[in-house]
């Protein structure tokens, strides 16, 4: 069997800055992808990319046999795809409930205008709706908060209410931007805790951006790093643990005296 | 004060617990009898145009304060209903029946090029482009002899059904008075649905709405069209009700900023509020008509002074309480079940 999602040869340029340069990237149905790399290297505008955020320059994005190559955002989330994003970008002012609910507008069968008639047919799906969303806050613990405004959440509870928020759209691939950045140990064991049960639950295929390698070693099935938005590396755990590009870009090359004089010279 | 709005919340609540309608049906009941309660004929003419208002304010909370979308082209298609109606009126003879839809469809299309510029405009800039409209549409009436240039159009006939007319105020309010209502409950019911969030989504985060399925131009363009409707129901009734009679003056950038005020001191993104702002901001306007200039200086200020000083207007003031009610709520649940860690894998299931 093909892989579900499958990249190929992407560009994408700002201005004279290449943020992303021909890359390959294939991952297979019920997979855990880890994508590292250092700061700039790309990662976000990946997702970006993959999300119909950006507009790619070249290449080509497949999913599940169609074409989403520069699908709008709405199409890639209708096509199956769940992204969350790095700054959370909640709607702040909206109950928690709701930006759940929100997750699962393309699942919503009644017409944009029906709820003129708001009882009837629409109250009884408005019903359903809100009791499996509610289903889904109590996945993520957070049904207590359901009619509080997302804005009164700590930085905690809005990562959870983040994999909600994906959780909702009933998505076969989620794209996890830093899912827990700015979180404590704890908070992130029990972050990556939660991940690993929705990908069961729901038999998902996961991409995980991370900056936090320990969570990504421990968790992923295979590994791809980006440096300066060409992939250099891709393997399982230990092959990237060992990988000398890898080492390099995170943490420089080692030299010898004759190359350091030069550096300082230069 | 806080009882009464607790009492008003639970006799809300067992009347919907029978019949989500029967809330409306009592507040129909309620204001039947409001025109039998007033001094003289001056105040039913002005509460006929409280009801009017509120339509209008309703139109621009969609659009504005659920939808994000900052707009200054409101008040030219409530112009455009107006004159719809004013023309088919006087220029062809047609009847109100016809003449109000005709108007509302007028609008709406013109409610959607008021949009389009939203697709690429955002903020101030949006604000500009439609206020670019509102001047145009406005001079435009200003000039032509056919729209009856700057002595507006008289002469606009009464509803009339089946062979009975609306003669006075009083008559009139049975007419706007349920319209009204039927449009507020329209525009509650709406944005309580998936549409109603979908508008919030798209004001809150555009991108993180459209990477969770919600088509952001759609929803911009049916915000707008929407709000198109309720300008040109409005502007159909303005110019139907007596003195039957339309002049380029009630539709000036002046008049946005009216609107604009009743939306924000009500509480932006809030209906009720937006309700009782267009109450309070209508009956103001007209205590202080005689003094034009310090009118507007007041109204100035009332708009800068609250979004200074409570942003989310009254209604904001109002919500709050029920969303402070919540949390203490919520929190008393949570304390118990869990000290420390975010969320609880372990309660799941």
């Amino acid at each position: 069997m093909g892989p579900m999602l499958e990249v190929k040869g992407l560009n994408k340029s700002f201005g004279g800055l290449r943020a992303i340069r021909d890359v390959d990237f294939a991952v297979r149905e019920g997979e855990i992808r880890g994508l590292i790399g250092p700061n700039g290297s790309g990662k976000s505008t990946f997702f970006n990319l993959l999300s119909g955020v950006y507009a790619v320059d070249s290449g080509t994005v497949v999913f599940d046999g169609r074409d989403l190559t520069n699908s709008e955002p709405h199409e890639v989330a209708a096509a199956g795809i769940a992204r969350t994003f790095q700054l959370l970008r909640m709607f702040t002012e909206m109950t928690v409930l709701e930006n759940v609910m929100i997750g699962y507008h393309n699942h919503v069968k009644y017409g944009a205008l029906a709820g003129v008639f708001g009882f009837g047919r629409v109250a009884s799906e408005e019903k359903i709706i809100r009791d499996e969303m509610m289903e889904v806050l109590a996945f993520i613990g957070l049904e207590d908060f359901a009619s509080i405004p997302a804005s009164e959440l700590s930085i905690g509870q809005r990562r959870l209410l983040a994999l909600g928020r994906a959780m909702a759209m009933k998505p076969k691939l989620l794209l996890l931007d830093e899912p827990a950045a700015g979180l404590s140990p704890v908070n992130v064991d029990n972050i990556m805790l939660i991940i690993l049960r929705m990908k069961e639950k729901f038999n998902l295929t996961v991409v995980i951006v991370e900056h936090i390698l320990k969570v990504v070693m421990e968790t992923c099935d295979r590994i791809s790093v980006l440096d300066h938005g060409v992939k250099i590396a891709e393997g399982v755990p230990s092959e990237i643990r060992d990988d000398e590009a890898v080492v390099e870009a995170y943490l420089g090359r080692e030299m010898d005296d004759e190359e350091v004089k030069r550096a300082i010279s230069a | 004060m806080l009882t009464l709005i607790d009492g008003i919340e639970a006799f809300i609540g067992r009347l919907k617990a029978i019949h989500p309608l029967l809330p409306w049906l009592v507040a129909l009941l309620l204001l039947l009898p409001v025109p039998h309660f007033t001094a003289n004929n001056y105040q039913v003419y002005l509460i006929n145009f409280i009801c009017i208002m509120i339509i209008l304010a309703t139109g621009l909370n969609i659009v504005k304060g659920f939808a994000g979308q900052v707009t200054v082209g409101h008040v030219a298609l409530y112009a455009i209903g107006a004159y719809t109606s004013a023309v088919l009126s006087t220029k062809f003879g047609m009847p109100f029946y016809v003449n109000l839809p005709v108007s509302i469809l007028a609008a709406m299309i013109f409610g959607v090029l008021v949009g389009l510029p939203s697709f690429r405009l955002e903020g101030a800039y949006l604000a500009l482009a439609t206020l670019a409209f509102a001047q145009a549409v406005e001079v435009y009436i200003r000039v032509t002899n056919y729209l009856g240039a700057a002595s507006g159009i008289g002469g606009i006939k009464p509803p009339e059904f089946f062979g009975f007319t609306l003669r006075n105020y009083d008559e009139y309010y049975y007419l706007v008075m349920p319209i009204m209502l039927l449009a507020v409950y329209a525009s509650f019911a709406i944005l309580r649905s998936a549409t109603g969030r979908a508008f919030m989504a798209v004001r809150e985060d555009p991108i993180s709405a459209a990477s969770m399925g919600v088509n952001v131009r759609r929803y911009k363009l049916i915000a707008f069209v929407m709000s198109a409707f309720y300008a040109g129901l409005a502007g159909s009734l303005y110019a139907h009700m007596l003195p039957g009679y339309v002049h380029p003056n009630n539709f000036t950038v002046i008049e946005m900023v009216t609107v604009l005020l009743m939306v924000v001191l009500g509480g932006i993104g809030n209906i009720w509020g937006g309700i009782i702002g267009a109450i309070i901001v209508t009956i103001v306007a007209d205590i202080t008509r005689e003094y034009y200039f310090y009118q507007l200086l007041l109204f100035g200020a009332v708009i800068v002074g609250t979004v200074l000083f409570m942003p989310k207007g009254i209604g904001g003031i109002i919500d709050r309480y029920f969303v402070n009610r919540r949390f203490v709520a919520a929190r008393e649940l949570t304390a118990v079940a869990k000290r420390g860690v975010v969320g609880s894998a372990s309660r799941e299931e």
